[in-house]
């Protein structure tokens, strides 16, 4: 049975907002967990402001052992933990915990990347300031590299925009999802083609936007 | 004050000891600018480094003002931190902060009233000579503007001590006078010691009061600018004292008088204080019966001493010239050079 496409509009927008909701929500809850993990990453590294072996090998090893899962393993992998977290293990709010845990430790990755880019002079003077450990990652390390810690969430928050595309497994919904059950499930090409291109809409405007408050933190 | 005794600073490298800091033991006073020279590698980094322990001894002990920073817990430390200001190479500065709140950073950091930091920031600035720049940031500044900002942060917490690592080494010969010169206004207008680190000698030689030569962790002489440019003993100490001042006698000349076949009554005069200042030679002249040919000379000054040396030759009998030589050493040192020797 084709679909009109102008008759299917509503869902292409429903399905918009929720590809934009899991997407915000999870870069949101990523963020918040995977900012400390990069800063723990850059500060107990050898040579780091707390330098700490054990520390750094622990997180380290846990950040890479959850980067190593691909994201559709890993939906099916914790469906009983995203049941206990959201009550439900489908449905859009069951898609965020996956992207969540998928993401965070990139971002983790990412910000350390960004961190590392802080001339260590930077972190020295600081030091020789009398600036604590916190003061200086608080009020060195983050403002410092906070413009490329931005450019590089673009990045996490694009891929999470392709991850949120297999949220269709649990239920999720969101473009992703439509375009591979409508367009390439049922050969419905023209909303294939709609979808695929709101996706590329909203990589081309999370990139800009990106860029521009990158550039612009960098001269606050 | 800073005090070094028998500091040493030992790494650990691929199983092996590598001393960069060997047994350093010297003082710096209250108010002095000491110099630390010596070539890359030589541990001068390490070591003042050592004095606000970025870098902890292995053995010995460094005392600031008499207290031995080792044995504070760290909020203290970081509070004696205050006291010592530090300036980079590459100034490190916040690229992301206008010079004003580079300036503000390290006050704000002990929650000073914004008021309070504000005044002080605006009075530092000037003193630096960079109040127009103060809502600039970094990058769209020049190099020698970069290290006046590092100054006056530096100088925030009005420090008692500046330390200065390679400061002027990556600014050109006319901007790292100027730097000079405005760390000569901060020992003077604050009374502030300063110890720098560097591997240039001019750097030395224009403020320096007194100078320690590193080589492989070691001091190996140290002494007022005067006595190591005037008299310096260790081969490296004249390296070093061989690139700002020309103490050989060019070849071109040396081969001049081999030709003439007058080798022999060459001597060289050094004038230090007054001496520089009398006309020795020209009295020579007319008192004896020789003439003066001026083949080569260099005078300079070293803090506000002038000081240099002619290389003379003195044309007439023998024995006349040695009654000149024993005339003019009442006033200057007179050094015979042979034509295979400077």
């Amino acid at each position: 049975m084709q679909v009109n496409l102008m008759d299917f509009w509503p869902r292409i927008w429903e399905a918009t907002y929720q590809t934009l909701l899991m997407v915000g929500i999870s870069l949101l809850a990523a963020t918040l967990i995977g900012l400390p993990l990069g800063i723990i990453l850059v500060v107990t590294r050898q040579g780091g402001l707390l330098e700490n072996k054990p520390v750094f090998n622990a997180f380290s090893t846990v950040v890479n052992f959850f980067r190593s899962i691909p994201f559709i393993i890993l939906l099916v992998a914790i469906l009983p933990f995203t049941r206990f977290v959201v009550g439900s293990s489908i449905g859009t709010a069951a898609a965020v915990v996956p992207l969540v845990i998928f993401s965070a430790p990139y971002i983790a990755r990412l910000v350390e990347s960004s961190l590392l880019e802080v001339k260590p002079g930077v972190i020295e003077a600081a030091e020789a300031m009398g600036a604590s450990p916190w003061q200086i990652i608080r009020r060195v390390y983050i403002p410092e590299g906070l413009s490329s810690i931005v450019l590089n969430l673009t990045i996490a928050t694009i891929g999470l925009v392709g991850a949120s595309a297999m949220a269709g497994f649990v239920g999720g919904g969101g473009l992703g999802d439509l375009a591979i059950s409508y367009g390439y499930q049922r050969f419905e090409t023209d909303i294939m083609i709609a979808t695929v291109l709101l996706l590329v809409l909203i990589v081309q405007i999370t990139q800009t936007i990106g860029n521009f408050a990158s550039k612009k933190i960098r001269r606050q | 004050m800073i005090q070094f005794e028998k500091v040493s600073k030992v790494y650990q490298h691929n199983g092996n000891d590598l001393r960069a800091v060997d047994g350093v033991d010297f003082t710096v006073h209250k108010g002095e600018i000491f110099g630390v020279i010596g070539f890359s590698g030589a541990g001068k980094s390490t070591l003042i480094r050592l004095v606000n322990l970025l870098e902890r001894p292995t053995e010995g002990r460094v005392l600031v003002n008499g207290e031995d920073l080792t044995q504070l817990p760290k909020p203290d430390l970081r509070k004696v931190r205050k006291r010592i200001g530090m300036i980079f190479q590459h100034f490190n500065l916040l690229e992301s902060k206008t010079v004003h709140h580079n300036v503000a950073f390290p006050l704000s950091l002990s929650g000073t009233p914004k008021k309070e930091v504000d005044q002080r920031v605006n009075e530092i600035l000037e003193f630096v000579g960079l109040s127009d720049k103060a809502k600039q940031y970094p990058e769209e500044l020049s190099g020698g503007q970069k290290q006046r900002v590092g100054i006056a942060r530096a100088l925030a917490t009005s420090p008692d001590i500046l330390l200065c690592d390679e400061a002027t080494s990556a600014l050109d010969p006319e901007t790292t006078k100027s730097i000079l010169k405005l760390l000569q206004k901060v020992r003077d207008e604050y009374g502030i010691t300063i110890l720098m680190i560097t591997h240039e000698m001019n750097v030395v030689r224009e403020v320096c009061d007194r100078i320690a030569v590193m080589e492989s962790g070691k001091v190996i002489e140290k002494g007022s600018i005067f006595d190591l440019f005037s008299n310096p003993q260790h081969p490296t100490t004249q390296n070093f004292v061989r690139t700002v001042m020309e103490n050989d006698i060019p070849a071109s000349i040396l081969n001049g008088i081999e030709e003439r076949g007058a080798s022999r009554n060459i001597y060289r005069v050094t004038f230090v204080d007054e001496s520089a200042g009398q006309p020795v030679l020209s009295q020579v002249a007319k008192k004896f019966d020789v003439e003066v040919n001026v083949l080569f000379g260099q005078i300079t000054e070293l803090q506000g001493i002038p000081f240099g040396h002619l290389v003379v030759e003195l044309q007439g009998e023998d024995q006349e010239v040695l009654r000149v030589i024993n005339h003019i050493q009442q006033t200057v040192s007179v050094q015979e050079v042979t034509s295979n020797a400077g």
